[in-house]
This record gives structure tokens, sequence and C-alpha cells, in this order.
């Protein structure tokens, strides 16, 4: 159902941010919005809104941290920044990530072969 | 596990970080977004779109902004809670707009809790409320054990060898009751104690100020000295810091001061029920070679505290050895070998803790009336909420979210019902001392505390519950679609109506029993009232007074002083009759002596009966009204010098001399050692003991020839008017003759009576309100049954009625359902009081807890007005035009 779409999708979502985070340093959701759409080549089409349920899960795990901050122009915005936890949660998840891709794209191949 | 554990605290933590943060955090959020759609919008217009295409595109890109808020506020805060809070708000509003319903439940509630509470409160003062002792429980009173099985009080020398002997007690002390008049100020008499002087440290009280009494202090011949109450130290002394150590006169004596006890200290400790509290102790100073001091001098009570690790069991069998070798030593000084142990909490409060927790019961039926009327109220409400309800769950409201909704609602008319309850608890000890309860231990100490407040919200949220259940299961079973079919007919009616029926069965049941016990207490009450107390207490008046002063040491003065104010009484205007005596009938005054007739003493006199003895001058028959049944009165001419003569009793004569003639027998009262009495007379039998006590033996003596005349004595006067009026007169009579003389304990006999009839009175005015509020209760929810199946079926009498139903035909239709539940109720209730009333039976008299004339009084009164709350709401359907019924709806 719905839900459980969302869920993966979520999910997926959370590992994108924290990675977004990891390279760039600390970000505005604005920002983070743009470097997924300029990375997924509009390949994920996502509405922009969902980036701030993410964010506010990732806050709750204490994986990223917010700050009042100022933008390139000048505009009041929260910056987010991944947290040493947060490394280490995007270790797990990435390692994760690869096992499970590595195991589907094995068993895709296998069905393919047959 | 642990990790994911961990994350879900944080998750809380955050969610009520973000719940107590509340609006601000809305108002972040929702900047956060509208910069990023700005900041999306300008985006697009440097992408060469026009501003409103711009803003249209931002906002199609980043999707619904107001899910978005919920989404955050379900991860950021505690929904639980804010949809409490909605709930409470909308039952405020729903209560408010039915203001009727919220009123009588309200008012129902505030009965029921409040009477709860009030009877709770004193229960908590009197019974729970710890005494004021270090570790009460491990006093106990050391009774011996008289030859009936009944406690005895001691003689110095027997608590002596016990204090010696025993290994149980790490203290033993013993008391006597001292009443001095203390001269500060007016001459005042007090209620006071004899005590040993380790008597406070067996109670485990220390001074305030000043000392303890010392050992050494506790003999005859040394300084005199007393402990004053708190209380009497603020009255008499205005609370001087320097009164320790200071002489207060006091019965022509003058005493040291010793300390001052605590105000939290409150003693309990009187052999006179109406002598109010003790305020001073004295030290004993005994000696075992005064007279008073003998083993079958029983006035003192032994108080133990014993020893850690020693139960009252084991002390009881070390004493019953150390007083069996006392009686095999002194065989003619001892009735029976052994002791009684008490408890100083049973004790205390024993003979209270079974009316308290009779009213207790009784208090709890009238919660469970109110309860039941709650649920009928709520569910008769439920009924016409059903399509609300419908509506609710058709928009998707859980059951849950609607019985939680209905709870909330029930909770807070619980709450206020509560509040308004403790009102009555607040007033409790005003309305007590009106209704003369001063019998019982502590009162003064009956007031709201936290124990009492927690009882009171405690069981304002059980009846919640209880009445909760009934319309939460009537909804659950509401049929969604018929309930939201315009014009449908309420659907559940079979399940409600059977539930609202088994209401009014059981609050008729209760009723019932409440009101047949009243009956039965209301009946041995004027039952006892009937009974003759064996004088005539109307127009007499009483007062105490007592000689004290060098010059009554000579016995000649104190008779002489008695008889001079008797005479000046009886020259008063109004006085038809006066007398005095050393003990009046239903006073509490407790005064026996052995009763030793000749030819019929046993070898150990100390197992001759005794009798209530009473010290008399000429002209107390008269003035009480005793009936003289035989022989001659006692007159002036018996003085001191003349032989001595007595009066006895009905009871006495008939048990002393069945068959014989008593009159010119002889009889040694007490002492052995002194000359014989001859019975001159013979008087009808007095209760002195109570209405309700078979009058025991009785002997009057002259005060004129006791060898040592009474100094204690009590005036009895009757008047011709009012006895109130010659209150003062009387007292400036005695007084002309010795004016530093104390008067105390001026009352009328009458009120005596009314005294030794105030606990019943109590039970009887308590369980009595109690019956009142719940038939009022249960006529509220037959009324309302009856009037809701007679609005339901309006319609259906309108048919009827067209069709050419008569009228009583369709009354007695109507009627039917009502009284037919009202009459299930009183079969329940019938049984019910059969199994319950044999408790009250302490407390009836002369009625037999199943008396049928009772039961059938009651249940006819039940039914009479159950039948005129049946009958108002029928009549009124009667009154319905046929074509205005077929029209109803």
């Amino acid at each position: 159902m719905d839900a459980k779409k969302s869920e993966v999708l979520q999910g997926t979502l959370d590992l994108m941010i924290l990675k977004t985070l990891q390279t760039l340093g600390p970000l505005h959701g604005f920002g983070i919005a743009r470097r997924i759409e300029q990375v997924s080549r509009d390949v994920l089409q996502l509405n922009e809104g969902t980036v701030y349920t993410s964010l506010l899960r990732l806050q709750q795990q204490g994986w990223i941290a917010a700050e009042w901050g100022t933008s390139e122009n000048n505009r009041k915005a929260k910056f987010y920044s991944i947290t040493k936890r947060g490394l280490k949660q995007l270790e797990l998840e990435t390692e994760n990530w690869e096992r499970i891709s590595g195991v589907i794209g094995r068993v895709l191949r296998l069905e393919e072969e047959k | 596990m642990g990790a994911r554990r961990g994350s879900r605290v944080r998750a809380f933590a955050a969610k009520l970080r973000g719940f107590l943060s509340g609006h601000k955090r809305d108002n972040e959020f929702e900047n956060e977004i509208q910069e990023h759609l700005q900041s999306l919008g300008e985006k697009f217009v440097a992408q060469g779109m026009s501003r409103e295409e711009a803003a249209a595109a931002a906002r199609r890109q980043f999707g619904n902004t107001t899910l978005l808020q919920e989404d955050r506020r379900e991860l950021q805060t505690l929904p639980a809670i804010e949809s409490l809070w909605q709930d409470l708000r909308f039952a405020v509003r729903v209560l408010r707009k039915s203001p009727g319903f919220t009123t009588v439940a309200v008012l129902t509630l505030a009965l029921g809790i409040g009477a709860n509470t009030a009877i709770f409160s004193l229960v908590n003062g009197v019974l729970l409320r710890p005494l004021p002792y270090r570790n009460p429980d491990r006093l106990a009173i050391v009774w011996e054990k008289s030859r009936d099985g009944s406690r005895d009080n001691v003689g110095y020398a027997t608590y002596l060898d016990w204090k010696a002997q025993n290994k149980s007690f790490e203290q033993l002390a013993i008391y006597s009751s001292w009443q001095p008049v203390l001269q500060v100020g007016e001459p005042e008499q007090l209620n006071g104690l004899r005590v040993t002087s380790n008597y406070f440290r067996t109670l485990g009280i220390h001074p305030e100020i000043g000392r303890d009494f010392l050992p050494e202090e506790d003999s005859p011949n040394t300084n005199k000295v007393v402990m004053l109450s708190h209380s009497l130290w603020q009255r008499k002394f205005s609370s001087d810091p320097h009164i320790v150590g200071k002489t207060i006169d006091m019965n022509a004596t003058q005493y040291i001061v010793a300390g001052v006890l605590p105000a939290s200290y409150q003693s309990l400790m009187t052999q006179d029920p109406r002598g109010g509290a003790v305020e001073i102790w004295r030290v004993l100073g005994y000696d075992v070679s005064q007279p008073w001091a003998c083993r079958t001098c029983h006035h003192l009570v032994a108080i133990g505290r014993l020893r850690n690790g020693v139960s009252i069991a084991q002390a009881n069998t070390e004493m019953d050895t150390i007083s069996a070798a006392l009686t095999k030593a002194y065989p003619k000084e001892y009735d029976d070998a052994g002791v009684i142990l008490t408890p100083i909490r049973e004790q205390l409060l024993g003979p209270a803790s079974t009316p308290l927790y009779l009213l207790l019961g009784a208090v709890s039926f009238v919660l469970l009336v109110a309860c039941a009327n709650l649920a009928n109220l709520l569910l008769a409400r439920a009924t016409n909420r059903e399509r609300e309800v419908a509506v609710r769950t058709a928009l998707g409201a859980t059951r849950a979210r609607v019985i939680r909704q209905l709870l909330v609602e029930n909770c807070l008319l619980s709450l206020l019902g509560a509040a308004a309850g403790l009102i009555p608890a607040q007033w409790l000890p005003k309305v007590l001392a009106v209704i003369g309860a001063s019998d019982l231990p502590r009162l003064d100490q009956v007031r709201l505390d936290w124990r009492v407040l927690f009882f009171t919200i405690g069981i304002a949220l059980l009846t919640v519950i209880v009445a909760t259940l009934a319309p939460s299961y009537r909804l659950s079973k509401t049929e969604l679609h018929d309930c939201l079919q315009e014009g449908a007919r309420s659907s559940g009616n079979v399940v409600g109506g059977r539930l609202r029926g088994l209401l009014i069965v059981s609050e008729v049941a209760l009723s019932l029993t409440l009101l047949i016990s009243a009956g039965l207490l209301l009946r041995s009450l004027n039952r006892l009232l009937q009974v003759s107390p064996g004088f005539d207490p109307a127009n007499v008046l009483s007062m105490q007074t007592s000689v004290l002063g060098q010059r009554f040491n000579d016995n000649q003065a104190v008779r002489q002083y008695f008889s001079s104010a008797v005479e000046r009484l009886r020259a008063l205007p109004g006085v038809q009759a006066a007398a005095a005596a050393s003990q009046i009938p239903l006073a509490g005054n407790i005064d026996r002596y052995g009763f030793h007739a000749e030819g019929k003493i046993h070898a150990n006199p100390e197992e001759d009966p005794s009798a209530e003895r009473y010290c008399i001058t000429p002209g107390f028959l008269e003035t009480m009204r005793i009936p003289l049944l035989r022989g001659r009165d006692i007159s002036p001419a018996d003085t001191a010098t003349a032989p001595q003569v007595l009066l006895i009793s009905e009871t006495t004569a008939r048990r002393m001399w069945p068959g014989e003639d008593p009159i010119g027998k002889r009889v040694k009262v007490g002492d052995m050692d002194k000359p014989w009495w001859t019975v001159v007379g013979i008087t009808g039998d007095v209760h002195h003991v109570g209405l309700d006590a078979q009058p025991d033996m009785q002997m009057y003596v002259p005060h004129q020839q006791w060898a040592f005349p009474d100094g204690l004595m009590i005036f009895v006067i009757r008047t011709a008017g009012k006895p109130a009026a010659i209150s003062s007169a009387a007292q400036q009579a005695i007084h002309s003759i010795d004016p530093t003389q104390p008067i105390s304990r001026i009352a009328a006999l009458a009120n005596y009576v009314g005294l030794s009839v105030q606990d019943r009175r109590f039970a009887l005015i308590l369980i009595g309100a109690f019956a009142v509020i719940a038939l009022a209760l249960s006529l509220v929810g037959i009324y309302g049954v009856t009037a809701y199946s007679v609005a339901q079926r309006t319609r259906e009498i309108g048919i009827r009625a067209a069709l050419g139903a008569q009228r009583p035909e369709l009354f007695g239709l109507l009627l039917r359902q009502g009284m037919l539940q009202v009459l299930y109720g009183v079969v329940a209730g019938v049984l019910a009081s059969v199994a319950f009333t044999r408790f009250l039976a302490s407390l009836l008299f002369d009625v037999q807890p199943t008396d049928p004339l009772t039961f059938a009084g009651v249940v006819l009164l039940l039914v009479t007005v159950a039948a005129a709350a049946c009958l108002i709401p029928a009549r009124r359907a009667m009154r319905v035009d046929p074509l205005v019924a077929l029209r109803y709806e």
C-alpha cells in the first residue's frame, strides 16, 4: 500500500540526504533539494516537501543537527549538518544498501540466465 | 535492542520538547517552508517564467504544505495529549450545552461522594490517624481478670509485684482518675490523672518544656509535682514560658509545675466518658503501707509497653503465671487467677470502630445508588447521542476514541461532583457537634487531609468508571447505518431498556436496605426511650461540687456542709425537693462496693457480689422520684451515732434474699472489719449504666453514717419550672455557705438520659439521612426511566387510544413496566436486608434484625412513593391528544 511505498522511498531519501551532507557540509533544505535534483537528473520525481519530513526524522534520531544561519543571498535559513552518530549511521546504511543491491542484482542476473 | 529503545526515548524527548514549545515550532517550520517556496519560485523566474507561473510551479514541486505540518506535528509532538485536550474542551462545551443534565448529574455525584467523604473523614480522624504515642502498637492495658471473665482494675500492691516480676514489659505504669480543683482565678474543677513517675516514658511522650517526673518524687510526703497539658497552660497560665518550677494552688495545696506537654498530645485516657479531656497529671505518690494501696483496692489502671519481640500473647502468658503465684500467696485477696491484656488501640478506639465501620458500609450503599443513577442518566443521554456518535464513527473515529471521549466527559463530571462533595466533609465536625456525637474519641481531629482527598478522588473516578461501563456497552452496540437514517427509531432499545431496568432494580434494592436499617434503628430508639429509667428525670437540675480546704479534714464538717447546702437549696423559691448523692444514674459515674450479706458470705469475701453504692442525704428518693417499695426511707434521724441503716434495690433483694424478707437483714459494705448495716427499705430499680442495660444490684447509704463521708457530691434539685432557670440561684445558695467551693457539671438530668442514648441517635440520624438520600436518588431514577419510556411510547399510546383503548387500560400498561421493576427491587432489597441487618444487632434494642413490622412498613412506604414517581409521567401521557400523539416525530 501507499504507506509502504513511501517508507522505502523515505529510507532512500534519508540515505541520500545523509550522503549529501557528508559530501557538501552544512546545507539548508533548499540546497539539499537542488543537490538531489542535480544528482538524480530527473530520474527521481520528488515532492520537495518530503525532504523536510526526512530532515525532521533525521534530527530526531540525532544523526543531523540544525542551526540558524544566513544563506548565500542573505536570507535567514536553517543549516543542517551531519553529526558523528550520523556518519556512523551513513556508513552502516551504505554497507547495507550495497549488500542488498548486490544481492538483488545477482538475483536479477540469475533470472535472465535461465 | 538497546539501540532501538534509545532511539525511542530520544524520539519521545523530542516530542515532549515539541509539545511544550508548541506554536513557536509551528511558526519556525512554516517560515522554513515559505523560504524554500520563495527560493524555488525565484529559480523558476530566472528560468523565464512569470511570477504567478513560478509560484504555482514551486507549490506543485513542493507538495502539500498542510500535510507536511501535520506530519511534523505527528513527529514532534504528543498527539495523545493534544487530542485529550481537544476531548476536554469538547466535554466542557457539551456539558455547558445541557445544563439540566449536568446539574442533576453533578448533584447526584455530590450527594454520593459527599456522604462518603464525610463518613470517611470521620473514620480517618477517629480510627485511622495514628495514636499520639511512640510505637502505639507496643502499648497494652493490663487488667486483672474477674471471676466472671470481665476486666478489673488493679490494686497498688498487685502492680508493684507485677512490675518487679515481669520480663515482658519495658515499662509498666498505672494511672487513676483525679479531679482536682484549680484555684487560679475562678475555682475550676479539672479532669486529671494521677500517674506513676514512669507514665510518660511508658507512652513515649516528652514534655515540651520542663522535665518529666522523677522516680524519687513518686512517694508520699515529697514535693507534689504536676504536668500541664498544652491547652491548660494556654488557657489558665497564658502560655507563661517560666511556668516550670512555679507553684500553683490546687485543692488547697501547693503543687510544683514540672513541665508542659506538647500541643500535639491530647490525652485519650479517661475513665469517665463525659468528663472531657485530661488536662493535668500528678505523680501518684503511693506507698504500699497506705490503706488504699491494698490488693483489693481495685482503682488503678495498668498500662505497659511491651519489650521488642514480645507478643501480646507471650506477655499474657507470663502475666498469667505471675498472677497465679500471687493468688496462691494471697488467696483471700484475689477473685481469680489471670490477667487480660488489651492492645491500646482496641481499648481506646474499639468501642467506636463498630458503629463507624457500619456507617461506612451504609454510606457505600448511597454511593452505589448514586452510581446506578448516574449510569441511568448517562444511558438515557447515550440514546439521544446515538446519531452524534454514528456521525463521528462515520468520519473515522474509532470506538476506543468515542469511549475515551465519554470517559473524559464523565471524569469532568465526577471531578465537579467530588469538588461539591468536599463541602459536606468540611462541615461535618460542626454538624456532628449539633447532632451530638461527643462520645466518639478524637472527634476534634476530624478534618480534611490528604487521605480524605485521596479517598474522594479515588471514589469519584471509581464512580465514573462504573457509571460509564453501561453506556459504553450500549454505544458499542450502535449500528451505524440504522442511526444515520433520517427519522430512524433508536436501534438499541432492547439492550438499553434491559440495562436500565436492572439499574432501577438495584437502586430500589439498595435504598430499601438502607430504609429498613433506619427503620430498625428508629424503632429501637423508640423502644429504648419508652424504658422507664426508674426515676423521673424531668425538671431536675444536677450540679457537682467537692469540698476542699483544711477545715474539711473533719468528717463532721463535710457532713454539716452538705446538709446545710441542701437546706439552702430547698429554701429557694420554685424548688420542690433537693438532695445530694455521691453518684447519680446515667451520668457515667462508677462506684461499686462489695455486698456481704450476713450468712451468705463466701470463704473468700472477694467472691461476694458487689452493688452500686449511692451515698445520699435524706430526700434523695423523693427528689429523684425513685419509688420506695417496702420499709422506710433514710431520715435525718439516721445520724453518725445512730445504728447504721441502708436501702437496697429490688434486684438486690431478689438476688440476695430470694423468697425472704430482706428488711432487718444485716450487710457489710466493702470493708469486712467495719460494723454491720441493717436493711430498712427496698427501692425500685434504677438504670444506672444505661437504659439498654439490665439494672444491677444497688444500695443507698446515708451520707451521715458513712465512715469517710464523700467529699465529691452531686446535688439534685427538683424544680417546678424549667430546671435551667434555677441554676444561678442554686449556685449562689451553695456559695453562700462557702464561696471557695467549685461547682461543675451543671446539667439537667434529662440531658444525661439523652446522652446515654446518643450513640444510637447518632447512628439513626446518619443512616436515616443516607436512606433518605438513597430514596430520593432512586425516585429520580424511577421517574426518569418511566418518563423516558412514556415519551418513547407516545405514538403507540396515540394509536391505542385512537383504536379505542380505555384510559385505565393505558394507564395500567404504562405503570406495569415501572412498577414491575420496583417490585423486583423490593424482593431483592428484602433479601439483602435479611442478610445485612444482623450487622446492626449491636445497635438494636428490643427489636429483631428481621422485625416483620419494620420490613412491612418500609416496603409499603417505598412502593407508595415509587408508584407516585411512576404515576406522574404516566398521567402526563394520558393527557396527550391522540391526534397529536400520532403526529409526534
